[in-house]
Formats: C-alpha cells, sequence, structure tokens
C-alpha cells in the first residue's frame, strides 16, 4: 500500500509511520515523503490542495492526517451521526474538506480517490505517547477537564513527561516518540481506548485493509 | 545575566523597557529598535572594559541625553548598570550603582568579566566559505569568517565539540556524508564537505548562502566556552523554513543547557527575526517573543504573553499569521494607515 502522511513535524511522522504499519498489519510504501504543515489551521487551508495534488500526480491510495486538537471542540459519538458536523471539531473539519475535495473529483491513476485517513490528537500528540504509561493522561480525563473548565494537564507538562523538558530539540524529541510508540505498537488497544482520536484514525486503516 | 533594561532618548528608544528572559525572540518592523537594543548591550560591553566612573551618581544622572540603564539577574541582582551618553553615537560613561537589596555588590569584577563576554554576530556567507588563518581560531568572530580556524581548534582541542557540530550538520545538510577541516602548509584552515553517492568534495566557498549561515549557527550552539550573551540579528536569514526548527534547537541549547544534558552557566541569546515561520514555533513559549513596535519615530517593546487573549487568538491562526496580520502589533506603518504618533496603539 502507498501511503502519504501529513502532520506538524518529522518527530510525529516517525512515531506515525510506526503507528500505520501496526494497525495495518504489514509494511507500507511512503509517498510524497516532504508533506508537512504548520499547525492548524493551516493544516485545514492546505489540505484539499494536498489531497488534489495526491489525487492527480502519485500513485498514493490513501493519505494519513494527524493533527492536535489543542483547546478546540473534542469529537464524539455524537459527532459520528450522519450529517452532523460540529465547526469547531477538527475532526468533523478534516473530514469535511475530505470529502468536500474528492467529490467531484475525477478518477485518477486507477483509482476513484485517495482514501481518507484522520486522527486527532487530544490535546497533543505527546497525550498518545504517554497511553498506558501514564494512566491519568486520556482523553477522557481531557473532556472531563474542559467541562470543568480547568484542564487537568496543559501541553507543556505533556511535553515535560514525554522529553522530560517543554523544549525538545527535533532529534530528542522524533528519538522520544519512537520509543514510545514502540512501547505501543504490540498492541493498540489500550491506545484506541484512551484515545478516540487514535481509533477513528485506526478504524479508517483497517476500512482500507480490504478495500 | 541581564534581567531588563531601560532606555532614555537612545535612538528611537525614547522611553522603554524591555524585561529579558533567557531566550528572546524580536520581531518588529525595520526602525523598530531592534537593533538599537543589541547595540546598547555592545556598547555596555565596550564600557564595560573602561574603569568605572567614580563620580557621584547624582552628578552624573542629571543630564538630558541618552542614558540606558541595566539590571541583572541573580546573583548580580545587587547592581544597576547606567551607561550614560553624550549623544545618540557616543556612550562615554558606564557607572556601577549598588542597589538598596539584591545580591552580588562585593562582586563587580565577576560581573563585569561577564558584560565583557557579550558578542552580537552578523554572519556573512561569503566570510563564513572562505579558508581562515588557524592563527585566528579563537573564538567565532562576528561574520563568522573564521570558522574553519575555529572547528580547526576544536578538532585538536575540543573534540566533542567538533563531532557536535559535524553532527548537526551532516544531519541537517543530508547532500553530504563528510567533512574534513584541511589545514594548508600557509596556517589556513578551509572546510571541505563530501557529497552523498558522488565521491567528489566541494569547498565551503561552494556552499550554498544558507548552508553557510546553518554551520555558523551551529558553530555557536556546540561552542565548548561559549559567550555569556549571544545577540544574533536575523536569525531566519537565508534558512528554508523547515531548517528554522534546526537553528532554534541550536539556540535553545545555549540558553537551556540543562535540556540538552550539558552542565554549563545557560548563554542568554537575543535573536530578532522578520519570519512568521521561525515565530511559529514560539506558540508555546510566548513569553520568549519581544514585540518591538514603532509609533511614528518613537519604539517600545511589549511582551507577547501581556497579550491576555493571546490563547483565544491562536485557537483560530498561527503565531506567524497573527503577527503579519497586524493585530498582534510590531508591523510597519503604511502610508494613509493612521500610524502617526498619535494613532493607538496596538492593544497590549
Amino acid at each position: 500500500m502507498k501511503l502519504a502522511i501529513l502532520s506538524e513535524s518529522p518527530a510525529d511522522e516517525a512515531a506515525l509511520c510506526l503507528l500505520i504499519e501496526a494497525v495495518l498489519g504489514s509494511p507500507f510504501v511512503r509517498v510524497q515523503a516532504n508533506l508537512r504543515a504548520r499547525g492548524w489551521p493551516s493544516v485545514a487551508q492546505v489540505l484539499p490542495a494536498v489531497i488534489r495534488h495526491l489525487h492527480f500526480n502519485t500513485d498514493a491510495h490513501g493519505l494519513v492526517v494527524v493533527v492536535d486538537s489543542d483547546d478546540s471542540v473534542v469529537h464524539t459519538e455524537l459527532h459520528e451521526r450522519p450529517d452532523y458536523f460540529h465547526p469547531l471539531c477538527r475532526m468533523c473539519r478534516l473530514r469535511a474538506v475530505f470529502r468536500q475535495t474528492t467529490k467531484n473529483l475525477p478518477m485518477a491513476r486507477g483509482r476513484t480517490r485517495v482514501l481518507r485517513g484522520v486522527g486527532v490528537a487530544v490535546p497533543a500528540i505527546e497525550g498518545w505517547y504517554l497511553a498506558g504509561r501514564e494512566p491519568d493522561v486520556t482523553e477522557e480525563a481531557w473532556v472531563a477537564g474542559q467541562e470543568r473548565g480547568r484542564a487537568p494537564y496543559s501541553r507543556a507538562q505533556l511535553k515535560q513527561r514525554v522529553y522530560g523538558t517543554d523544549r525538545p530539540s527535533l532529534v530528542h524529541a522524533t528519538n522520544c516518540a519512537i520509543r514510545e510508540i514502540r512501547r505501543l505498537v504490540p498492541d493498540t488497544r489500550r491506545l484506541e481506548h484512551d484515545f478516540p482520536g487514535f481509533a477513528a484514525l485506526a478504524r479508517d486503516l483497517r476500512t482500507w485493509r480490504s478495500p | 545575566m541581564i534581567a531588563s533594561i531601560a532606555f532614555r532618548n537612545f535612538k528611537a528608544l525614547r522611553n522603554a523597557r524591555i524585561q529579558l528572559e533567557r531566550f528572546n525572540l524580536v520581531i518588529g518592523p525595520n526602525g523598530s529598535g531592534k537593533s538599537s537594543l543589541i547595540e546598547s548591550l555592545m556598547r555596555l560591553r565596550t564600557l564595560a572594559r573602561l574603569p568605572l566612573s567614580d563620580l557621584p551618581v547624582a552628578l552624573e544622572r542629571h543630564g538630558v541625553g541618552p542614558e540606558v540603564s541595566f539590571h541583572f539577574f541573580p546573583p548580580f541582582d545587587g547592581w544597576e548598570a547606567v551607561m550614560m551618553c553624550a549623544t545618540e553615537h557616543h556612550c562615554d560613561l558606564l557607572q556601577a550603582i549598588p542597589l538598596p537589596a539584591g545580591g552580588g555588590i562585593e562582586d563587580w569584577p565577576t560581573l563585569r568579566e561577564r558584560l565583557l563576554r557579550i558578542r552580537r554576530y552578523e554572519f556573512d556567507h561569503t566570510a563564513i566559505g572562505r579558508p581562515s588563518l588557524l592563527k585566528d581560531g579563537h573564538e567565532l568572530s562576528i561574520d563568522g569568517g573564521n570558522l574553519a580556524a575555529v572547528l580547526a581548534r576544536w578538532q585538536d582541542s575540543a573534540p566533542a565539540a567538533f563531532n557536535g557540530w559535524r553532527s548537526d550538520v551532516l544531519r541537517t545538510l543530508p547532500e553530504y556524508d563528510d567533512i574534513g577541516v584541511i589545514k594548508s602548509a600557509g596556517g589556513r584552515a578551509s572546510l571541505r564537505f563530501s557529497l552523498v553517492d558522488h565521491g567528489e568534495s566541494i569547498t565551503g566557498e561552494e556552499l550554498s548562502q544558507g548552508s553557510l549561515y546553518a554551520l555558523a549557527i551551529f558553530a555557536l550552539a556546540c561552542d565548548p566556552d561559549p559567550p555569556a550573551m549571544v545577540c544574533i540579528e536575523e536569525l531566519d536569514r537565508g534558512l528554508h523554513p523547515r531548517l528554522l526548527r534546526e537553528a532554534r534547537d541550536a539556540l535553545y541549547r545555549l540558553s537551556y543547557p540543562e535540556t540538552a544534558g550539558l552542565s554549563r552557566a545557560p548563554v542568554q541569546v537575543i535573536a530578532t527575526t522578520y519570519s512568521p515561520y521561525l515565530l511559529d514555533l514560539f506558540r508555546d513559549h510566548p513569553e520568549e517573543v519581544v514585540i518591538a513596535q514603532k509609533h511614528g519615530r518613537v519604539a517600545h517593546f511589549t511582551r507577547l504573553c501581556e497579550r491576555s487573549d493571546l490563547g483565544e487568538l491562536m485557537a483560530g491562526a498561527s503565531l506567524g499569521d497573527l503577527w503579519y496580520s497586524g493585530i498582534l502589533g510590531g508591523v510597519p506603518d503604511e502610508a494613509g494607515g493612521g500610524s502617526s504618533p498619535k494613532a493607538e496603539p496596538a492593544k497590549p
């Protein structure tokens, strides 16, 4: 399978490659390895162009997009209802961009469209890295904190827990991300349970295994 | 080292103050005081070489000429250093004033030594790439023109620093798989870069402008005996936006050595930029960003973290885009834009 990944940093990409491979259950070929986004809202702005480019100019089967939720509205089961769209939910927004961009694309490279894989890390991808290691770090805990008006942890605290500093170098961030994801990939069920934003991506990926 | 600087009638900084952190990224339009800030530090360094004025403070501080006052972090927070200038271009007096509270009063010589180790860098790519005299390799020069000689010295006497620099460069410029410092019979050092898969090598003079700037920035970060303070203008100059993270990481290594497992003293860094992409990298640390604002001919500084609605603003846009839009301030006056001295300043 040939896939492209759009995320915010090379450290995230290194971790995502391992996660995608674990969920797909087989290695994949990376297409257009130099894609990169500048964070929200740049991801949503650049995504239509990326999808069109991959569709017409590459033989990519799918595109995986992963963003941090930061303080935005967290995607819930309620948002999964048909025709539901929450304008402040990044999962809803990215899926809508995929929908709108691919709606009228003609067939190209032997396929009707580039497959969609969207994950939203709540509140940041460092949360995923801590899954199973720090039980208080879960999407549920974050949502509960949002409802109380008091976040259970900050992005800086998550970075501190993963990297030992909130100013990690790219090299250090990549090494830590790979270390934590290697711990998780033998069984991703815990990560999927604690982080529905990852489970949604995993569901997307599993539909690709038997297209 | 330096906790704050207060300016009076110093160029465009008529009545301005800046609090400094370990790392400071200064953004703002041309003529908004960024270079004047750095210039004041260089003048402080120059005057620190001279004997202190022994005239009574009251006699000195009554003029209307430019004056710049420096306060320090512990352990030197018991001192105020006041630099007095006859004109905007001629500062000729430094007075060290003991404060009623704070430490380090008995240790002006140590503080003075640190002030003498303030450095400003304005890298010149043509100079960086050239061969340089080995005898000039004591420390990196202002334009980076002795880089090869500095690296040759490290190769012999500080191999860990050299290997760290080499590793940074090869990671960031993957088109090369080795770097050599060649010493010639004429007492010169030059750089050679081996191209991946070609079996060929090129000289430093053949490297691109941005690559040469990156070499110099990494040399600053790997210096085994770094300055007390590093001031670098236009940190982003010549660098691809995706390399800015590496540049920031390199300077963070100076300011926060503990995060890189280093045990040396932190280096205070002041960097200026015009790059929204570089600014984007500071979304988690707005306290490190200083906005230089110009209203007419008068400039002043504000810290980005003083902006109370920053979190809400960043939810909808990147920091770089917010800056470019003008709502953070720190953008050029435009004809007919109402940015006269009477214009309302950006919301603090």
